[in-house]
């Protein structure tokens, strides 16, 4: 957790209790939480303080949640982690497209924020391929990010161009959430960003090749209809 | 003469046993042949039959010879196949081979298994077999599009047409779903969702009426050919039979096209006639007549004319001469109003069609407006017309035969010679041409007959009573006339208003919009452009119904406007109507305030009864969530109480205990929030679902991770199924919950688990989540997703309210799909959700294409 140290994170909610939490939780974790209460005072206290990353409620007394992403994509790239109600896709999709970065339903575990968080702080601390970043070990499968290599139980697994494209481009955002359409446009190109079928497909392909049981994966995972998302 | 051949050697004959689907009992009622032949002393081997280890098969089996299958060996897979070659040396008189589609392994003598048959018939031997009717090749696409499973293995129609005999073995869907309950067609392991599929209600009987429809037409082939062998030409249709009815005017070449589509679709017959009318009236030009002729050959039908000048009469005689079961007419070119007054030939055929369906069709030229009638008179115009004629002819034919006649009448004879031609005159025509022929025939009497001749003085006052009598004559009789030609169309028009009202009164107690289709009614008959029912609220005027374009917004505004009340209108727009059918009017207006207030109290009925409703659901919500959501609570409290007591000392493991306790009935608590929220969200129409595409398998697995003690269930769900058109949050939920049930529900002894499979059917992907526990009593299939149900009844302690599967069903139904309870084959609740399958895939862009070396693995199923 040495990264996470003196991260600070703003943390934009109503409900008192929900702050105090997560206040106390995070402080104990090491990092600097600041609070806000509504949409107005959260755009003043990013100014102010400069979060390295925000954590945003999307029912806000004063602004609508998106308004408030919308403020802050404006001078900003400042990671958000948006907290929304359960079953309502059309919240998240929204969120998502006016440029939040991940999300967390509510209720939600507190496991789930700080995986989120780390993911989100390991972003803003930009991080190109370094030695030591270059193998990620998953405990069922390593990955060899610099010599294009997968490897299960020692033995090398033969990935196809396309499949290690996916791949890698999940395991560099490891924890964050990776769109459809950012897959689609980064592995394929920017003609492709709707046929989100075949992307399914692969996903299935590689995680019959790495998963230990692929109907329920561990490490590669799908948000339905939003993305997917490598862990560790 | 040709020399004679030697005898050539007997043909074998084929029977084949033809059923809808697998498991009606082909292979039984065949084996069952075999048997009868076999104790008749016929010589009976088995070629090749399947018992799919059914028992009942098994034992018909027993004890008949069977011919050794081969061994074949390719790429790698062992095969057993019928040995041709060994039944032919074993020269059987029978041999029973089943399922005639077979396709051999690569390298066998013939491809099909039917060619082996044809070497067997061939040699004389006498061959019964099976076929099921998705593996005849004409219906192939149909069967398709009903299961949408493509079938590879098919025979030519011709090869079981050819058939010395075909045995239909026929049960309904319902015993044949039994019959696969009861695990008699499949072993319980084998049968998966695609076959639960296969055997749904609705495939069924459309394979079994796939099955009936071609064997039926395969009879009808074989009933044709025994007629024309035996020379019979009377008729005995099994078949439909349309016939159109063609007067000839431009609408027949609609009609025609009309009943040629309406025969289509019935695979029936079509017949044209054209009824030509005794009195040559409504004839039609040679040309119309070839015209319509050539129409007629056009779209595969014959053409037929007959005379005859009672219309619905010549039609039905002839339709029933012909066996026809559908007759298709014109509605009536006359006006709307004209109609009124005479039920016409569309009334009239249908009264008396009797046995044969009449469809009525319009067409551009019905319904002309009503024709001038010349002012005043109550007769018609062609009477009139002949009226005015006689007028100038009898009196003129009177004086003729006077003249020539002059030495043998006298006087008096004359004058009654006149005064009938008047009265006829005045019988026909009426008042004016009455008079005109009373004036001709006094002034031509005058001048041909009374002294002095061949001037128009009078000189005998005698005469002159003469004259006056035969104008009073006229006057008198044309009066009469007149008044019965009046009181006729008086007593039908209040025959018309009479059947108009009781019908007007009918829609308004019957129809369930009544006002609308009271005034549409109106419309129609009265031939307007709107009628619109006003209201005055707070002074100003309101449309409360309206039939037809361009309404009234104004009493004002309306060409003819009939107050019910002070407040209520009837606006009538389009053109201005007689005096006498404001009377009708008057009461269809009276009925459309009964209409409107009838439409009020029901409106207020259902909303009071929604109201119960609402009352019932909340009573039963507040006493389930009573108990559901206090019961965490309770522990919640009670254990944070314990923990933060400040006189009690606890181990870590009691601390531990607590905790999870806390963590587990928060997350039973907030189980039942979502439950609870989104069955409120449903009932008040907030759920708004924002469709996109999304894979079963990933929303499976993500509902799996939020489902408690999902570990055991199986997942089947190939990932290269099309995607789903759905919301995936709600999808989810719907998955989630559906799992949940059958965890909780579907526990069995025998310890089979909660399985999830998945399946395409031509326009819909269905996942059907299947358990094995105590399943659903008879007859509850529907209750099954009501809120508040618990499938066990009162005794179901299992924790829930029971609103998981009424949550789903909502979901389900609000992104366009459905849901559905089957029983599990063997026991056991299936819970099938389908949604349509998404088609906006570009095929262009085949992203599989980019990558060579894509592996192609086994389907998982």
């Amino acid at each position: 957790m040495s990264l996470d140290h003196a991260a600070t994170v703003l943390v934009v909610d109503d409900e008192p209790q929900i702050v105090r939490a997560l206040r106390i939780n995070l402080s104990a974790r090491g990092y600097k939480v600041i609070t806000a209460h509504d949409g107005t005072a959260a755009l003043k206290a990013v100014a102010e303080t400069k979060p390295d990353v925000v954590v945003l409620d999307l029912g806000l007394p004063d602004m609508d949640g998106t308004e408030v992403i919308g403020g802050l994509r404006g001078w900003t790239t400042v990671p958000i982690i948006v907290l929304s109600a359960r079953g309502d896709s059309a919240d998240k999709v929204e969120a998502l497209d006016a440029g939040a970065d991940d999300y967390v339903t509510k209720p939600f575990g507190m496991d789930e924020l700080l995986a989120r968080l780390r993911a989100a702080v390991r972003r803003s601390a930009v991080s190109p391929v370094d030695g030591a970043e270059a193998i990620v070990d998953t405990g069922s499968f390593t990955i060899d990010l610099a010599a294009k290599k997968v490897r299960r139980e020692g033995k090398e697994v033969h990935l196809t161009k396309t499949e290690w494209g996916v791949l890698e481009l999940l395991v560099r955002n490891r924890g964050r959430l990776v769109a459809q359409k950012q897959l689609l446009h980064d592995v394929w190109g920017p003609t492709y960003e709707t046929e989100s079928h075949y992307l399914r497909v692969y996903l299935a392909q590689l995680r019959r090749k790495l998963e230990p049981e692929p109907s329920r994966p561990r490490h590669l995972l799908t948000e339905p209809g939003m993305g997917y998302r490598f862990e560790i | 003469m040709e020399p004679e051949e030697p005898a050539k050697p007997r043909r074998g004959e084929l029977r084949i046993y033809l059923g809808a689907a697998p498991g009606v009992g082909k292979t039984f009622a065949m084996l069952g042949e075999a048997r009868r032949r076999l104790d008749r002393g016929t010589d009976v081997v088995l070629g090749l039959v399947e018992t799919h280890g059914r028992k009942k098969t098994a034992e018909l089996v027993a004890g008949i010879e069977t011919v050794p299958r081969r061994h074949v060996e390719h790429r790698g897979h062992a095969f057993d196949e019928m040995d041709l070659d060994a039944i032919l040396a074993r020269k059987p008189e029978v041999a029973v081979i089943d399922e005639l589609a077979h396709t051999n392994v690569p390298g066998s003598k013939h491809e099909k298994r039917w060619q082996d048959v044809h070497d067997l018939l061939d040699a004389g031997i006498d061959v019964l077999s099976t076929v099921n009717v998705q593996h005849l090749q004409s219906l192939n696409d149909v069967v398709e599009r009903i299961t949408g499973v493509a079938q590879q293995e098919t025979v030519p129609d011709e090869v079981v047409r050819k058939a010395e005999q075909l045995e239909l073995v026929d049960i309904t869907p319902e015993a044949l779903r039994r019959r696969l309950a009861h695990g008699n067609v499949y072993p319980a392991e084998r049968i998966d969702a695609a076959l639960g599929n296969y055997f749904r209600p609705g495939n069924l009987t459309a394979l079994r009426e796939l099955a009936l429809l071609w064997v039926a037409d395969q009879v009808d082939v074989a009933l044709q050919r025994y007629r024309a062998e035996q020379s019979i030409t009377e008729t005995w249709e099994a078949r439909e039979r349309v016939v159109v009815s063609i007067t000839g005017g431009p609408e027949s070449e609609t009609l025609i096209r009309r009943g040629s589509r309406i025969a289509a679709r019935a695979g029936a017959e079509l017949l044209v006639l054209h009824i030509l009318r005794g009195d040559g009236l409504s004839g039609l030009g040679p040309m119309a007549v070839g015209k319509y002729r050539k129409l007629t050959e056009e779209v595969g039908a014959t053409f037929h004319t007959v005379v005859g000048d009672d219309v619905p009469t010549a039609l039905l005689d002839f339709a029933r001469g012909v066996n026809a079961t559908q007759l298709v007419i014109g509605t009536s070119r006359r006006s709307r109003v004209a109609r009124l007054f005479d039920e016409g030939i569309g009334a009239a055929v249908v009264r008396e069609s009797g046995a044969i369906d009449v469809h009525i069709v319009t067409h551009e030229q019905a319904g002309g407006r009503l024709r001038a009638r010349l002012a005043g008179s109550p007769l018609t115009p062609s009477r009139q017309v002949l009226g005015w004629i006689l007028a100038l002819v009898l009196p003129s034919l009177a004086t003729l035969i006077g003249v020539f006649l002059r030495d043998d009448l006298d006087f008096s004879t004359d004058v009654i010679g006149y005064v009938l031609a008047t009265v006829i005159v005045a019988l026909v025509g009426g008042l004016g041409p009455a008079l005109l022929a009373a004036i001709l025939g006094a002034g031509l009497l005058n001048f041909f007959f009374t002294p002095p001749l061949y001037t128009l003085t009078v000189h005998a006052p005698r005469n002159v009573v003469t004259l006056i009598a035969m104008v009073v004559v006229a006057v008198l009789v044309a009066l009469v006339v007149d008044t019965a030609a009046r009181r006729a169309t008086q007593a039908a028009r209040a025959r018309t208003e009479a059947a108009l009202l009781a019908s007007y009164a009918r829609t308004v107690l019957t129809h369930s919009a009544p006002l609308e289709r009271l005034l549409e009614k109106v419309r129609e008959n009265f031939g307007l452009t709107s009628v619109t029912l006003l209201e005055k609220r707070d002074a100003k005027w309101q449309r409360v119904a309206v039939a037809g374009h361009d309404p009234c917004a104004d009493p004002d505004e309306a060409d003819v406007d009939i107050a019910v009340t002070a407040d209520v209108h009837l606006a009538l727009r389009g053109r201005a109507l007689p005096a006498a059918d404001r009377r009708v009017l008057e009461a269809v207006a009276g009925q459309a305030l009964m209409a409107l207030r009838q439409q009020r109290m029901a409106a207020a009925t259902a909303k009071a009864e929604r109201k119960a409703e609402t009352t019932e659901l909340r009573t039963a919500l507040l006493s389930a969530v009573g108990h559901d959501l206090r019961t965490p609570l309770t522990s919640i409290k009670a254990s944070i109480g314990s923990l933060r007591a400040p006189d009690l000392f606890l181990s870590a493991e009691d601390t531990g205990e607590l905790l999870e306790a806390i963590e587990l009935s928060a997350d039973r608590l907030a189980g039942l929030i979502d439950n609870l929220l989104d069955s409120s969200r449903l009932a008040t129409g907030a759920v708004r679902p924002h469709l996109r595409p999304v894979g079963y398998d990933e929303v499976v697995a993500h509902a799996l991770s939020n489902v408690d003690d999902s570990e055991s269930v199986v997942v089947a769900v190939d990932e290269r199924l099309p995607s789903v058109l759905a919301d995936p949050g709600l999808l989810e939920r719907v998955v989630a919950n559906v799992i949940d049930n059958a965890l909780r529900h579907g526990a069995n002894t025998a310890g089979e688990p909660v399985s999830a499979r998945a399946s395409t059917h031509s326009e819909y992907v269905e996942l059907r989540i299947v358990d094995h526990g105590r399943g659903l009593r008879k007859g509850t299939a529907d209750s099954a997703f009501a809120p508040f149900q618990r499938l066990g009844g009162d005794r179901d302690t299992t924790p829930g309210v029971g609103l998981g599967l009424s949550v789903a069903k909502g979901f389900t139904e609000a992104m366009g799909g459905s849901i559905r309870a089957e029983d599990t084959p063997g026991g056991g609740l299936t819970v099938v959700i389908s949604l349509p399958a998404y088609r906006g895939q570009d095929p262009e862009k085949d992203l599989l294409a980019f990558d060579e070396t894509f592996e192609n693995k086994e389907r998982v199923r």
